[in-house]
């Protein structure tokens, strides 16, 4: 792990925290590298129930680092990358909890729709605007459409569009929402306390369950979901459009 | 209601005190009548509400709509866990027994209405998302406290999907406890709030209306939905009951429960 990402154990919840405020948390390569150990660490640790997943900074999760995708042809392993994140967050052995304090894009939107039970503030923002930078937001869908539902998946995945956290509570992205960010950590705080005081198998088993009942517990959703990701990804449209995003965003910020 | 009103209602002999049941202008009114103990769902009772609604399914040509409510405070405070706290095996049955009746509710070929007018916990929930239709107040006491006792709610896990959608539900079972009727209404629980001293009226002005449409073509609507949010799937609903049934028999919900029983 790095000191991108850090990673806490106390009495049964274990608290994952995105700390690259100066990049809104995208996810790079170091990012990946240091969500995917400390999500390694919690998987073998028998005696965490409750998994909280929380940011440091405005945003919770900005999506794939631009930089990364335009200059290195990351995002076909970035999409492979995610799709495993989601995948084993939905199969974890503990509850999920998402702390979603700002905006929450594209593989950040992915990552909320793979929590179990997803608090958000009022400046929290979800969607998938990637589209014009030729990415399919497919990756997501297994875990969006199973929570959200068809219609809900369908909306957000196809028009590009942010949603700010009341619609995302509506469309049941979003679990509970809280008045403003304080109130935010005190609920997840309650929150997470609660499940810890559960009994682990009980928990376990009606999430496996919840799981079979929504087809999140099916290998080749996620498989046949991420294909059609990495298909567009690997595109010379994108490679263009992602190019051009990029310039832009130099230009834009003088980086 | 003025009191004796009851020209054209049909009070139905059950062999059993624990269900009433009333049929007037084609509506049937379901009722569990175990009020001391908050109409808890025991084995009996389980069974009594098999007897009422075979006798409506027999009569179904005739009945337009059922109401299921509850007489007392309680509209159901769940399974009657307590009474058969010495035998795991009962409790494993009961809970089949809670999916297999909850299963014959939903597929009553006309529309259903729960009337809960007060607590509706766990399995009582359950029985009232089962139904097409459920009506309540604000004040009314809700929700799924399972995981919090160590019990396993996926025995009513694939009914409250079917009605509010599997992320919210999957946070609602995961994190456990109660609601009050409002917010109960604002997840999606009752699909109708009314104030507490129109609940009565308000649910039969319903069901009324309900009732005057065409009948063919509201079995057929409620066919096709079944069919389509896998209402009919016995094998999805049976492993919930399954599940839960086997989590309730290991030593450690037991012993969870026998603290609980204790207090």
């Amino acid at each position: 792990m790095n000191d991108l990402v850090a990673l806490d154990f106390d009495a049964g919840t274990a608290t994952i925290t995105l700390a690259d405020q100066n990049r809104r948390n995208a996810l790079s390569t170091v990012m990946f590298d240091a969500l995917e150990a400390a999500i390694a660490t919690v998987e073998t640790n028998d005696a965490t129930k409750v998994l909280r997943l929380r940011a440091e900074g405005s945003a919770f999760c900005a999506g794939f680092d631009l930089r990364a995708m335009a200059e290195e042809g990351m995002l076909p392993e970035f999409l492979n990358r995610l799709g495993g994140l989601c995948r084993r967050l939905r199969e974890l052995h503990a509850v999920v909890v998402m702390e979603v304090q700002g905006p929450a894009i594209a593989g950040g939107c992915a990552l909320v729709s793979a929590g179990d039970i997803v608090h958000a503030s009022p400046d929290a923002t979800f969607g998938y605007p990637v589209h014009r930078l030729g990415i399919s937001p497919a990756v997501s869908l297994p875990t969006l459409m199973g929570g959200a539902g068809f219609g809900a998946a369908r909306r957000l995945a196809l028009s590009g569009q942010l949603v700010d956290a009341r619609t995302a509570r509506h469309l049941g992205l979003v679990h509970r929402l809280a008045s403003d960010r304080e109130a935010l950590a005190l609920a997840v705080d309650e929150s997470c306390r609660r499940l810890a005081s559960f009994d682990a198998t009980c928990v376990r088993e009606t999430k496996r369950y919840l799981n079979h009942l929504d087809l999140t517990d099916r290998e080749e959703g996620f498989d046949s979901t991420l294909d059609a990701s990495v298909k567009t990804a690997r595109l010379p449209e994108a490679d263009r459009r992602l190019r051009a995003a990029y310039d832009s965003m130099r230009a834009r910020t003088g980086r | 209601m003025p009191t004796g009103s009851n020209e054209g209602m049909t009070t139905i002999q059950l062999d059993t005190e624990l269900v009433t049941l009333d049929i007037e202008d084609s509506i049937a009114t379901l009722t569990l009548n175990r009020p001391d103990a908050r109409n808890a769902l025991s084995l009996d009772m389980i069974a009594a509400m098999e007897t009422a609604l075979a006798h409506v399914e027999s009569v179904a040509a005739e009945v337009q709509v059922v109401i299921l409510a509850g007489t007392g405070k309680s509209f159901c405070a769940g399974m009657d866990l307590k009474a058969v706290q010495d035998d795991p095996i009962l409790m494993g049955d009961m809970l089949r027994r809670l999916a297999a009746v909850s299963r014959r509710i939903r597929r009553l070929e006309m529309p259903t209405i729960a009337r809960v007018q007060g607590a509706a916990i766990g399995g009582g929930c359950g029985l009232m998302v089962v139904c097409d239709f459920s009506f309540s107040h604000a004040d009314a006491k809700l929700g799924y406290p399972e995981v919090d006792l160590g019990i396993c709610p996926a025995v009513v896990a694939p009914f409250l999907v079917k009605r509010i959608g599997a992320g919210p539900a999957r946070a609602m079972l995961l994190a456990g406890g109660t609601m009050s009727g409002t917010d109960g209404y604002d997840a999606g629980l009752a699909t109708h709030l009314v104030a507490m001293e129109d609940l009565e009226t308000e649910t039969l002005h319903f069901a009324g209306k309900l009732a005057k449409g065409g009948a063919e073509a509201m079995r057929a609507t409620k066919r096709w939905l079944n069919e389509l949010d896998g209402s009919l799937d016995d094998e999805q609903l049976s492993k919930g009951a399954e599940i839960s049934a086997e989590l309730i028999q290991t030593d450690e919900a037991q012993a969870r429960l026998r603290t609980l029983f204790q207090r």
